[in-house]
C-alpha cells in the first residue's frame, strides 16, 4: 500500500529508487526532485518511487505478470481469442496470428507430444516461464532432450512430465526462418507505455533497437546448441568473441525501418508496422479485463518481437522490467530520454494523474505517440489506428 | 566514338516502349483520316510535345551508344607526371605495409591502425606538394594567393556557378503523400536517364530508390547477368590475395559503426570481388594510378588498375540498405565507384576531381567566410585539413544513412560530385562559432568528437547562410 503526500508549502517532490541506475537518478535530479531522507528500508517519505517488481505499485500494475509471464501471456491470449466472436475481431482489425504454437508445461505436455509427432522436422524452443536474460532456454529436436528439465529419461508412453524445478515452462514452435540482415538473426526491442487499462491508453516509443546475434545464422543441426547463432539476448551475446562494446549488437529501429523500406518497398514496410501495432494492441486488450487497474499505476513494457523472412512479426514476450543497463553511449541516450518522456506523460508539470482530461488531446509527447486511446469513440478505433500510424512514422 | 546511322537508331527506337506509346498517340490523333502528310504529323507532334519526347528519346539512344572512355591523359601535363609520382609513392607504401604485416605475424601484436596504402590525409598532403613543384610560368595568369593550401592553375568553374546551381535545394518543402505517390509512379514508368535525373534532383522516396538507381544504370532487366557475374567473382575470392588482408582490416572500422556493423560480412565480400573484377578498368571514368610495371616488386596493381585505400568500405556501406541481394549491392557499388567516387581519388583537373573540389571549397570559404578561413590557418588547422575526411568519403560516418543516400541522389541527379562542395561549406559554417573559439588543433578535434547529428538539408541551409 502507498500514500501520496502533497506538500502544501513545498512542491519539491521526493524520490526513492530500488535501482542505482544513472538513467533514473539523473532524470530525478534534473527535475529538481529531492532524495527521500528517511532510512532506506522503511522510508515512506516519497512521492515518486522507482520500484522493484512485486507489490510495488507506481511504475507497475499489481498483477502485470498476466501479461509478462510467458505462460500467463499465452493463456490470456488464447482465452481472449476464444472469447471473441470471429466476426467481431475481424471487423475490429484484430489478428491473433502472431503467436507461434505454444504449449505450457507441465499441464499441456501430452498435447505437445501429439503435435511433436505430427511435425517431425520442427524445431521447438523451450523456455522457463518466469526467467529472463535467456537463462534456461534451449532448442529441442528430440523429446529426450526434455530430460534437462524433468531429470528423468523421457519414454514414449509418458502422458505427463514431472519437472525438477517447480517452475512452468513454455514450449513453442521455433521460428527457424527469421529475417536476416547481413546473414545474422535479430529480434526487436520496442517500448510501450500503458497509463491506464480501463479505458486502455497505450503510447508507443519511436526509438528502440534490434538485438543482433554475433554469428551468421544457420539451421544446421550441428549448430543448434550454439547460443551465439540463435539467442539474441545481450546477456548471452556479450560473451561472444565478436561482441563489440561500441555498438553492443544494437541496431537502431530507425535504421531498421529505413532498411526495410528501402530494400522491401513502402507497402511491405507499412504492413509490417501495422502488424506490429496489432500485436501490441491485441496483447494488451487480452489482459484488459484481468489486470487490476489503478490510476496511480503506469507501466513501461519492453516488447520482444521477431520478424520472419516474410516480414511477418511474431510476439516472443513482453517484459515488465526491460533492462535499463546501458551498454553504449547511444543506448544511454535512448534510455535517458525514454524515462524523461515517461515522466513527462505520467507527471506532466509534476501534476499527479487526476487530470486525465487535460491529456486527452495530446497525441505526442517526446518520443511517445498515442497508439490507442479507448476513451475516444470506440467506433472510430480503426481510423484512430491509421492516424496514429502516421504520427508514429 | 561510334556513330549510329538512321537505320540503327530506328532499330533501337523500336525496342523502346516509349516509341510505341508515341506512335499510338499519333495514330489516335489522326483517327479516321485517310491522307496524312509529313507536315500534318510534324504539326501534331509539335502541338502535343511529342516532338520533344522523340528528341529526348533519340538523344538518349545516341548517348547510350557511346562507349564509355576512361580518361587517361590530363590536359595539364604537370598532373600527368604527378600521377606517376603518386603511383610510385603508393608502391613504396605497399612495400612498407607488407613489411609491417610480416612483422606483426611474428610479434603477434594487435595494432593494425596503419595498415593501409593511403588515406585521405596522405592524398591531401600529396596535392599540397604541387605548390612547390610547379613552374613559375604556370602562375603567370593566376593571382597568387599564398594563404590557400592548394592554388594551382587549373581551369576551375566559378564557385558562384556551383552555389547558384544548388540553390533550389533551399526551396524544397516536405511533400504531401499525393505528390510522393505521383513520383513513385513516375519512377516505375520512366526509362530516360534525363527524366530519372530530374527526379533524383528533387525527391526520391525510400521505397523506390533502388529501382531508380537500377534503371538509371540500366540494370533493371539484367538481374540474372549481375548474379552470374557476381558468382564468378565470388569463386575467384577463394584464391587469397595480399589485398584481402588490407580489406579485412579496413572493415574493422565499419564493424564498429552503429549503422553499418550488421553489413560487415557483405561489405567485405563486395570489396574482395571488386579488386578481382576485370571489367572495372574499362568501365572506370578516370584512370587512378599510372605506374610502370616494376620487375622487382612482389605485388603489382590489382586488376582494377588502382590500389585499395583506407576506408574504401565506406563507399559500399550505405548501398547495403538498398537491397537484400548482395549481387545488386555489388553492381550498384561498382557503378557508383566507376562513375563518381573514382574522381575523389584522381590526380586530375576534371571538375569532379578531388583537386577541383578542394579548390572550390577553399575559394568559397576564403571569400564568404574570410574570418573563419584565416583563423583556421592561424591555429594550424587549414580548412581543407578539417573537411578532407567528409569530402573524400561523402560524409559516411558523419550523417545517417538516409541523408547519405540523399547525397547519392544528388550525385546522380546532376551527374556530379559538386553537392559535396555545398555540404562541406555548410558543415564549416555550422560549426563556425565553435571553431572561431578554438585555440589549437586539439580543441578543433574535441569539437568534432562530441555526439553530433549532421543532416543533409541542415548543411545545405548553412551553406547559403552568411
Amino acid at each position: 500500500m502507498f500514500e501520496l503526500k502533497i506538500f502544501m508549502y513545498n512542491k519539491k517532490l521526493k524520490w526513492k529508487s530500488d535501482f542505482e541506475k544513472s538513467v533514473i537518478i539523473e532524470n530525478f535530479l534534473n527535475r529538481g526532485w529531492i532524495k527521500s531522507q528517511e532510512k532506506e528500508d522503511d522510508s515512506t517519505d516519497w512521492n515518486v518511487y522507482w520500484a522493484t517488481v512485486w507489490n510495488q505499485i507506481i511504475n507497475h500494475f499489481p498483477n502485470h505478470y498476466e501479461l509478462t509471464r510467458k505462460d500467463c501471456m499465452v493463456k490470456n491470449l488464447k482465452r481472449f481469442k476464444r472469447e471473441q466472436d470471429r466476426e467481431t475481431y475481424e471487423q475490429q482489425g484484430w489478428n491473433f496470428d502472431f503467436l507461434p504454437t505454444t504449449y505450457i508445461f507441465p499441464g499441456e505436455y501430452s498435447l505437445f507430444v501429439e503435435e511433436f509427432h505430427r511435425s517431425p522436422n520442427q524445431t521447438w524452443i523451450v523456455k522457463p516461464a518466469a526467467r529472463s536474460q535467456g537463462q534456461g532456454i534451449f532448442l529441442l529436436r528430440q523429446i529426450q532432450q526434455l530430460k534437462k528439465i524433468s531429470g528423468t529419461t523421457i519414454t514414449s508412453n509418458m502422458t505427463q512430465l514431472n519437472l525438477v524445478s517447480k517452475e512452468n515452462y513454455v514450449v513453442s514452435k521455433y521460428i527457424d526462418n527469421p529475417l536476416l540482415i547481413g546473414g545474422k538473426k535479430f529480434d526487436l526491442r520496442m517500448y510501450v507505455l500503458v497509463t491506464n487499462y480501463k479505458p486502455l491508453k497505450v503510447w508507443i516509443y519511436n526509438k528502440g533497437f534490434g538485438r543482433f546475434c554475433n554469428e551468421q545464422y544457420t539451421t544446421d543441426v550441428a549448430e543448434i546448441e550454439n547460443m551465439f547463432v540463435h539467442l539474441t539476448n545481450v546477456a548471452i551475446q556479450q560473451y561472444s568473441d565478436k561482441y563489440s562494446k561500441k555498438h553492443g549488437g544494437k541496431y537502431s529501429i530507425d535504421a531498421l525501418k529505413f532498411y526495410v523500406e528501402s530494400a522491401y518497398g513502402t507497402e511491405a514496410f507499412q504492413k509490417m508496422i501495422d502488424d506490429i501495432h496489432n500485436i501490441i494492441l491485441t496483447s494488451l486488450k487480452s489482459v484488459q479485463v484481468v489486470i487490476q487497474n489503478d490510476k496511480h499505476c503506469f507501466e513501461m513494457y519492453g516488447y520482444d518481437i521477431l520478424l520472419d523472412n516474410n516480414l511477418k512479426p511474431w510476439l516472443i514476450e513482453i517484459n515488465a522490467s526491460p533492462s535499463l543497463t546501458t551498454t553504449t553511449p547511444v543506448d544511454k541516450n535512448l534510455k535517458l530520454n525514454l524515462i524523461n518522456d515517461i515522466y513527462n506523460i505520467v507527471l506532466p508539470n509534476d501534476d499527479f494523474p487526476d487530470n486525465e482530461q487535460k491529456q486527452q488531446q495530446i497525441n505526442k509527447i517526446g518520443g511517445f505517440s498515442v497508439l490507442y486511446d479507448e476513451s475516444l469513440d470506440l467506433m472510430n478505433r480503426k481510423t484512430q489506428k491509421r492516424q496514429s500510424v502516421k504520427i508514429w512514422k | 566514338m561510334q556513330q549510329l546511322d538512321n537505320q540503327e537508331i530506328l532499330m533501337k527506337l523500336k525496342s523502346s516502349k516509349q516509341f510505341w506509346d508515341i506512335k499510338k498517340k499519333i495514330k489516335q490523333g489522326f483517327n479516321d483520316q485517310q491522307k496524312i502528310g509529313v507536315n500534318d504529323i510534324q504539326k501534331f507532334a509539335q502541338s502535343c510535345e511529342i516532338e520533344d519526347q522523340l528528341i529526348k528519346l533519340i538523344s538518349h539512344i545516341l548517348k547510350k551508344s557511346k562507349k564509355r572512355e576512361t580518361l587517361k591523359e590530363d590536359q595539364i601535363e604537370f598532373l600527368n607526371t604527378s600521377k606517376i609520382k603518386w603511383t610510385e609513392l603508393l608502391f613504396k607504401n605497399l612495400d612498407i605495409v607488407h613489411q609491417k604485416t610480416k612483422n606483426q605475424e611474428e610479434d603477434d601484436t594487435n595494432t593494425d591502425s596503419k595498415l593501409y596504402i593511403y588515406d585521405e590525409k596522405n592524398l591531401l598532403a600529396f596535392l599540397q606538394t604541387f605548390k612547390q613543384q610547379q613552374h613559375s610560368a604556370l602562375y603567370q595568369n593566376v593571382q597568387f594567393q599564398s594563404n590557400k593550401l592548394l592554388n594551382i592553375n587549373i581551369p576551375l568553374k566559378s564557385s558562384q556557378q556551383i552555389l547558384d546551381k544548388y540553390q533550389y535545394l533551399l526551396l524544397q518543402e516536405e511533400l504531401q503523400d499525393e505528390k510522393i505517390n505521383k513520383i513513385r509512379k513516375q519512377i516505375e514508368n520512366e526509362h530516360l536517364d534525363i527524366e530519372l535525373e530530374k527526379i533524383a534532383q528533387t525527391f526520391v522516396p525510400n521505397g523506390e530508390r533502388c529501382l531508380l538507381y537500377l534503371k538509371y544504370f540500366e540494370f533493371d532487366h539484367q538481374e540474372t547477368i549481375l548474379q552470374q557475374n557476381f558468382t564468378k567473382l565470388q569463386k575467384e575470392c577463394l584464391n587469397q590475395l595480399f589485398y584481402d588482408e588490407l580489406l579485412e582490416i579496413d572493415g574493422h572500422e565499419i564493424s564498429e559503426d552503429t549503422f553499418y556493423f550488421v553489413f560487415q560480412e557483405q561489405i567485405l565480400t563486395c570489396l574482395k570481388c571488386f579488386i578481382r573484377d576485370k571489367t572495372i578498368k574499362e568501365n572506370i571514368r578516370i584512370q587512378l594510378q599510372n605506374g610502370i610495371k616494376k620487375e622487382q616488386t612482389e605485388f603489382q596493381l590489382p586488376i582494377t588498375g588502382f590500389f585499395p585505400f583506407k576506408n574504401i568500405s565506406k563507399y559500399v556501406a550505405p548501398l547495403c540498405y538498398l537491397s537484400t541481394k548482395i549481387h545488386i549491392i555489388y553492381a550498384l557499388f561498382k557503378e557508383f565507384f566507376c562513375r563518381y567516387f573514382c574522381f575523389l581519388h584522381a590526380i586530375s583537373s576534371e571538375n569532379n576531381s578531388i583537386l577541383s573540389l578542394c579548390m572550390q571549397i577553399e575559394e568559397i570559404i576564403s571569400t564568404h567566410s574570410p574570418k573563419l578561413f584565416h583563423h583556421l590557418k592561424v591555429i594550424g588547422c587549414d580548412t581543407l585539413k578539417l573537411i578532407i575526411h567528409q569530402l573524400v568519403y561523402c560524409f559516411v560516418g558523419d550523417m545517417d544513412p538516409p541523408h547519405i543516400l540523399t547525397i547519392y541522389d544528388q550525385i546522380i541527379g546532376h551527374d556530379s560530385l559538386e553537392i559535396l562542395v555545398i555540404l562541406c561549406v555548410g558543415f564549416l559554417n555550422k560549426y563556425k562559432s565553435k571553431l572561431l573559439l578554438a585555440k589549437n588543433y586539439e580543441n578543433v578535434q574535441q569539437i568534432f568528437q562530441e555526439l553530433r547529428e549532421d543532416k543533409f538539408q541542415e548543411l545545405v541551409q548553412f551553406a547559403y547562410k552568411q
